[in-house]
C-alpha cells in the first residue's frame, strides 16, 4: 500500500489538481497541438510586424504633398528615387554601415579576452565581478549611459578637467564620429560578450592543452584551436553587434549631437520632424533590407549551423 | 644533487647519473589547500611502458600532468632524459599525449589532426603529407584521413588520438585514461594495440588508469598510488603476487581480508586471529605478539568443495557455509560465510568445471588454502 497522498506537500498536491484539470479541458489526443500552441504568442508577434511593414510599405510609395502635407493618393518611385540619389541619405547610410563595421570588429576584439577570462578563471569571485561588471551598465539604460558620456567627455567634463590640470587645452571630445563609435563599443561590448561565453565554455579546456602538448603555443592555439572553434559565438555576436548599432538610435543622437546621424535618426527625423511619413517608411524598409541582406549574406557564407543551432550529429 | 641541480637548469650538470627517460624527485603538488602528489619519486627507463595504478583522487592525473607540463610541482622535481623541465612550458617539451577525452579538433580532418603537431612544430612541410600516412598506417587508419572527427567511431577515434600523440616522434607518450569511457570489448582491444604501438615504435610510455586489468595486460611496470603516494612499483606479476601492502593486494585482484591478533611468529609463519589462521609475512612485516594483522587471501588461491577429501593439496582447511554463488560464466563466484574465523565472509572463484556450480545457497562446504598464500600486513 502506498503512503497517503497526504504525506505530499500541498503544493505538489495543488499541482495535481491542476494537472487533472487540464487533462479534462485538454484531452490527450489535443496533445500533438501543444507545441503549435505555445509557438502562437510569438507568430502573432512577429505577424502584427509584418502587418505594420506591409503599411510601411505602402506609405513608402507614397510621395508627400507639399501644397497639402498630405501623402499624395497615387503611387510613385519618387522616395526611393530621392533615397538613392540626395547626397545626404549617402552619406548617412554610408556613416552608419562603416560605422558599424568598425564597431563590430572592435567590439569583438574587446569582447573576447573579457569572455575568455570570465569563462575560463579559476577564481570563482573574479568571474562574478566579471559578471556583474557586465550587467550593471544594462540597468543603467542606454539614454542615461549616454549622458554619462556628455558628463565625463564634455568641454568641462572630468577628462578636459584633468587635461587642464597637466596645461593641456580643453579638446573636443563629443559630438564627432570617433564618440559615437565609443560610444556604440561601450554599448555593445555586454552583447558581444554574453554571445562570446557559451561559444567559448562549449571548448573542453582539454582541446587547449591537447594544443599545447602538440606544440603549439598560446598565440598558435589561439589561432589554430580557439578561433575556429569559437567561430559560430563570433558570427553569433557579430551579427548582433553589427544590426544593433547599424539600427540604433541614442548613441548618434546624444553623443553625436546632430551632427552625426545615422539611419535611425534620419528616420526619426522624416517621421517627426518633417513629417514626411512616406520618405520616413522608404528609408526604414531600405534599412531593413540592408540588414536582411547583411544576416543572409553571413549565413550564406558560413552556414545557419555556425550559431551552433540545429540538431548536432 | 637535488640542490646543485637548482638554477642550473640548461647545462649537463644537472642530468642525474643514470639517463633515465624520465625521472621524478620527491615531487610534491598542493593546489586549494589539497595535497595531490606526496613526496613522489621514481626512474623510468627509455623505451619502457609503465602504468600508474590508483584510484580517482589517487593523484596519479596530477603526477602526469606535471611531467606533461601542465602544473609545476610544489616541490621536486621531473627530470626528462636527465634534464630538468621545470620551467619549460608543454609545446616546448617533446611529450605526446592522449587525453581522457582526447581532445581531437573537431574543425579538423583525421588527417590534419594528425598534421597538426607536424605544422606547429615546423616540420619540413614537404614531408609531412608522407608522414602523416605513415601514422595513420601505423594505427590502421590508412583510409580514413579524409573523414571529420565526428564521422569516425569511438576505436577510429582512439586511434586518431595516438598517431597524432606519435606523428612527431617525442622522447615521451603519455596516456591520461584515454580508454576508461569505452566498452570493455574496444578498451580490451585497444589495450593491445597500445601495446603493439608502443612495442613497434619502442616509445616510451607513462599511463594512467584505475583500470587494474589493463595495467596488468599493458604494462612493463606498475606504479600503484593511494592518497597522493606512490604505494609500489613493480613489474606486473611482482605487483600481482608481492603486493607491498593491503592497500595494493586489495586494489589490484579479487582479495579476501581476516583480521586479528598475532598469536604466534615463527619465521615467515604468523598465527593471528581465529582458530590458528596462519599466513606468510608479506613485505617484511614482522610483527610482535599481540599486535593486530591482516591476512590477504586472493580468491582464486580458495578451493572450495563438499568435504575436505575433494580439496587436494592444501595445508589449511576450514568449513563455511555458502552464502551467495554467483554464476559468471568461466567461472562461479561463492561467497563463504566461516564461523571459525569469526564470521568472516570469503570469496571464492571457482573455475574448475567438474565442481562448477554444485554448491547451493546454504550448503556446507570446505575451504582449503596453503598457508604461503596468505600474506600478512600489519594494519
Amino acid at each position: 500500500m502506498r503512503p497517503s497522498r497526504t504525506s505530499y506537500p500541498l503544493s505538489w498536491r495543488l499541482m495535481d489538481a491542476v494537472e487533472a484539470i487540464a487533462a479534462a479541458v485538454w484531452p490527450r489526443s489535443f496533445s500533438a497541438a501543444v507545441p503549435w500552441l505555445m509557438l502562437m504568442p510569438a507568430v502573432v508577434l512577429v505577424g502584427l510586424l509584418v502587418l505594420g511593414l506591409w503599411d510601411m510599405a505602402d506609405g513608402s510609395f507614397r510621395k508627400l504633398d507639399t501644397a497639402t502635407f498630405l501623402p499624395s493618393d497615387d503611387y510613385s518611385l519618387a522616395n526611393y528615387d530621392r533615397a538613392f540619389t540626395e547626397k545626404l541619405f549617402f552619406t548617412v547610410a554610408s556613416r552608419s554601415l562603416i560605422g558599424s563595421l568598425i564597431v563590430t570588429v572592435i567590439t569583438l576584439v574587446f569582447a573576447f579576452p573579457y569572455s575568455y577570462v570570465m569563462v575560463r578563471t579559476r577564481s570563482t569571485f573574479l568571474r562574478k565581478f566579471l559578471l556583474i561588471a557586465l550587467f550593471l551598465p544594462f540597468f543603467i539604460g542606454q539614454v542615461v549611459r549616454a549622458y554619462g558620456w556628455l558628463i565625463i567627455l564634455g568641454s568641462q567634463g572630468m577628462v578636459n578637467e584633468a587635461l587642464g590640470f597637466v596645461g593641456v587645452a580643453p579638446i573636443r571630445l563629443l559630438y564627432n564620429y570617433p564618440a559615437v563609435l565609443f560610444g556604440l563599443v561601450q554599448y555593445m561590448l555586454p552583447f558581444a560578450v554574453l554571445m562570446l561565453a557559451p561559444a567559448l565554455t562549449a571548448i573542453p579546456e582539454e582541446m587547449e592543452s591537447a594544443a599545447g602538448s602538440l606544440g603549439a603555443n598560446w598565440v598558435r592555439t589561439f589561432i589554430h584551436v580557439v578561433l575556429p572553434l569559437a567561430k559560430p559565438g563570433f558570427i553569433g555576436a557579430g551579427l548582433v553587434v553589427m544590426t544593433l548599432s547599424l539600427t540604433d538610435f541614442a548613441i548618434p543622437a546624444i553623443l553625436g549631437g546632430g551632427s552625426q546621424d545615422f539611419i535611425a535618426n534620419a528616420i526619426y527625423d522624416q517621421f517627426f520632424r518633417t513629417s514626411d511619413q512616406g520618405m520616413g517608411a522608404t528609408l526604414a524598409l531600405l534599412l531593413v533590407a540592408v540588414g536582411s541582406i547583411m544576416v543572409g549574406v553571413v549565413f550564406a557564407l558560413f552556414g545557419a549551423g555556425t550559431l551552433a543551432m540545429g540538431r548536432s550529429k | 644533487m637535488r640542490a646543485e641541480s637548482k638554477g642550473m637548469t640548461h647545462t649537463a650538470a644537472t642530468a642525474v647519473e643514470a639517463p633515465f627517460a624520465v625521472s621524478v624527485r620527491d615531487v610534491n603538488m598542493v593546489f586549494d589547500g589539497v595535497h595531490a602528489v606526496r613526496d613522489a619519486s621514481f626512474d623510468l627507463e627509455k623505451g619502457r611502458f609503465l602504468t600508474i595504478l590508483g584510484p580517482s583522487g589517487s593523484g596519479k592525473t596530477t603526477l602526469l600532468r606535471m611531467i606533461a607540463g601542465f602544473g609545476q610541482p610544489t616541490s621536486g622535481e621531473v627530470f626528462i632524459n636527465g634534464l630538468a623541465v621545470g620551467s619549460v612550458p608543454p609545446h616546448k617539451r617533446s611529450i605526446g599525449m592522449v587525453f581522457q577525452k582526447l581532445a581531437l579538433f573537431p574543425h579538423l580532418t583525421a588527417a590534419e589532426n594528425v598534421a597538426f603537431p607536424l605544422r606547429m612544430r615546423r616540420f619540413d612541410a614537404r614531408t609531412i603529407p608522407d608522414r602523416v600516412h605513415r601514422y595513420l598506417d601505423l594505427v590502421k587508419l590508412g583510409k580514413l584521413g579524409d573523414r571529420r572527427i565526428h564521422e569516425l567511431s569511438g576505436g577510429q577515434q582512439q586511434r586518431v588520438a595516438i598517431a597524432r600523440a606519435l606523428v612527431f616522434e617525442p622522447d615521451l607518450l603519455l596516456l591520461d585514461e584515454p580508454l576508461a569511457a569505452l566498452d570493455r570489448k574496444l578498451r580490451e582491444e585497444m589495450q593491445l594495440e597500445f601495446r603493439r604501438i608502443q612495442r613497434e615504435l619502442d616509445v616510451t610510455t607513462i599511463n594512467v588508469t584505475h583500470d587494474q586489468r589493463e595495467a596488468l595486460v599493458v604494462s612493463d611496470e606498475i606504479i600503484v598510488m593511494d592518497h597522493g603516494r606512490i604505494q609500489q612499483k613493480a613489474r606486473p606479476e611482482a605487483t600481482y603476487r608481492q603486493p607491498k601492502n593491503a592497500f595494493v593486494a586489495n586494489f589490484i585482484g579479487v582479495t579476501n581480508f581476516v583480521d586479528g591478533v598475532v598469536a604466534n611468529v615463527d619465521g615467515e609463519r604468523i598465527v593471528f586471529g581465529h582458530a590458528g589462521f596462519a599466513g606468510r609475512s608479506g613485505n617484511g612485516f614482522r610483527p610482535a605478539t599481540g599486535v593486530s594483522a591482516r591476512g590477504a587471501l586472493r580468491a582464486e588461491q580458495i578451493r572450495i568443495g563438499g568435504g575436505r577429501e575433494a580439496l587436494g593439496d592444501v595445508d589449511t582447511v576450514f568449513g563455511g557455509i555458502v552464502t551467495d554463488a554467483i554464476f559468471e560464466g568461466e567461472r562461479v563466484v561463492y561467497e563463504v560465510a566461516v564461523a571459525d574465523l569469526g564470521g568472516t565472509t570469503l570469496r571464492v572463484f571457482d573455475h574448475d568445471p567438474v565442481t562448477h556450480s554444485q554448491h547451493d545457497v546454504g550448503s556446507s562446504v570446505a575451504l582449503g588454502w596453503n598457508v604461503k598464500d596468505v600474506l600478512v600486513f600489519g594494519d
